[in-house]
């Protein structure tokens, strides 16, 4: 009998579930959501192929795949779905699964991603708010990426557009509170 | 006088300061006291929720905490970003009481969450809580000649169970609200196609490949310039526009203001208010449109080229 491999407890689907709210069974792979998504053209894996693997227990495919990290949670695959399913929080549940277990793809793309991510994190723990500017100087820096948007520059601080300087909030330090509060919460679970 | 808690988000401090400072004087025009939550903090988007659940909560949430101190009953948001994570937290937070107390009482020690502030991006509260006819009653210059295209991005109306507002696929309030000050709004499809948002800086490819796209259907529709109520749209489509000119082949020459930028405009407040130099498409040669006498225009339906990729199949 062919049975899909699925003898076998799908831990996979049930954590992925369980993390996002979302029930991926229910999908019935229409494919509305990869032919909605606007990133479809940049994905290994489209949102309706993700589905499809997550159901059929694909941890290992599904959490080294570059295309997770291309979802813009842009809801647009979400309000089309006919079965309704929160597709960008399945993404952003198996985004979160990825980083708690170590997960890392291996391409420049996806690192530049994170390390976007882990940077903006960051400026937000140090400041309470984000400095555009800044964090385009560090995200090249980190990237090694030095002259990336180099040539908008002159004509952006020219015009006013990207402001130099930065205001200090009172809040820097209830913020930081809050990020060593948050870690603990997360260890803890 | 109406009341209203103001979050600015951080680009309204930085890359959008042409929003803030238009939207106060819209605001002042339509009698509605602005208070800033003076100790707010980043919501935490574009990355909190793509990395952690807990932060991602807990970024929003002291924001919404802070906002209760005042008496104010609305939270008014510039940023679609920052309205989309306040907007999200605040309805998870609302439906799961548990989860709320245990995010707030472990993370946030400064106030305690209730819900009584209502979250809204400042689109929905000129439409909703100030009105068209309101806002058509204080238009001392019309825009009447003015063609525009309303582009609202993924996160103003979407997701429909969170945002509760307007349309997902093909909203229309800012294209009414625009109608209200004279100008034409056009039948313009990309309406919602996402603009690839915060990939501006990590994935400039994306960004140049949907963006691209969104000013070609806008420059077919025949606008002269584009209105949003995004500063991570606004700046996709305008500080990036040059290059994708460069990279595509093409011509756009499509101005991107603010709704706020061109409520003023239409409230009688001058040119220099709207921070015009700023821009890095220039918006004057769209501006001249205003006022000039239109011929009535043939009634001839368009067919409009088809976009590659919205057809896409596996």
């Amino acid at each position: 009998m062919l049975t899909l491999g699925l003898e076998e407890k799908n831990t996979f689907l049930e954590a992925i579930n369980k993390k996002s709210g979302a029930n991926v069974l229910e999908c019935y792979q229409c494919g509305k959501c990869a032919s909605t998504c606007p990133v479809s053209d940049f994905m290994e894996f489209r949102p309706r192929v993700i589905m499809q693997m997550i159901k059929l227990g694909m941890k290992e495919e599904v959490c080294m795949t570059d295309s997770i990290w291309f979802c813009l949670t842009c809801s647009a695959c979400s309000g089309r779905c006919p079965r309704e399913i929160d597709i960008p929080a399945v993404m952003e549940a198996i985004r979160h699964l990825t980083i708690e277990e170590n997960y890392h793809p291996k391409s420049k793309k996806v690192k530049d991603i994170r390390k976007f991510h882990e940077i903006f994190l960051d400026m937000i723990k140090r400041y309470g708010r984000n400095y555009e500017l800044r964090m385009m100087a560090e995200f090249n820096i980190r990237t090694r990426n030095l002259f990336k948007d180099m040539h908008l520059a002159p004509k952006a601080l020219l015009k006013g557009k990207i402001p130099l300087g930065h205001e200090s909030t009172k809040s820097a330090k209830a913020i930081r509170k809050m990020y060593e509060m948050a870690e603990k919460l997360e260890k803890s679970k | 006088m109406k009341k209203l808690t103001y979050f600015p988000g951080c680009s309204a401090h930085g890359t959008s300061e042409e929003f803030d400072h238009t939207l106060k004087l819209v605001m002042k025009t339509l009698d509605v006291e602005m208070e800033e939550i003076p100790d707010w903090n980043c919501c935490g988007a574009t990355s909190a929720h793509v990395m952690t659940e807990n932060l991602a909560y807990a970024l929003p949430l002291r924001n919404l905490v802070l906002a209760e101190k005042f008496t104010g009953n609305i939270m008014g948001i510039a940023c679609a970003s920052c309205y989309s994570r306040m907007k999200t937290t605040k309805v998870h937070m609302d439906e799961n009481p548990e989860l709320a107390k245990k995010i707030n009482s472990t993370i946030i020690q400064e106030g305690n969450y209730t819900g009584r502030v209502e979250v809204k991006s400042m689109l929905q509260y000129c439409y909703e809580d100030i009105g068209l006819e309101t806002i058509k009653s204080k238009v001392t210059k019309s825009l009447a000649g003015l063609k525009v295209a309303c582009y609202y991005g993924c996160l103003l109306t979407r997701p429909k169970g969170i945002t509760k507002f307007d349309s997902p696929e093909y909203p229309v309030s800012m294209d009414q609200i625009m109608e209200a000050l004279g100008a034409e709004a056009v039948e313009f499809d990309f309406k919602t196609e996402c603009c690839g948002a915060s990939f501006s800086i990590s994935d400039t490819e994306i960004v140049e490949s949907l963006t691209g796209k969104i000013l070609e259907v806008a420059k077919e529709s025949g606008a002269h310039l584009i209105v949003v109520a995004c500063p991570l749209c606004q700046s996709n489509l305008d500080m990036r526009q040059p290059d994708i000119e460069k990279h595509q082949g093409k011509s756009f020459r499509l101005p991107v203001m603010y709704l706020t930028q061109l409520m003023a405009l239409a409230f009688g407040y001058p040119e220099s208010d709207m921070r015009l130099k700023k821009h890095i498409v220039p918006v004057e040669e769209a501006l001249s449109n205003i006022g000039k006498i239109q011929e009535p225009p043939p009634k001839v339906t368009k067919t409009k080229k088809a976009v590659s990729a919205e057809s896409e199949v596996e």
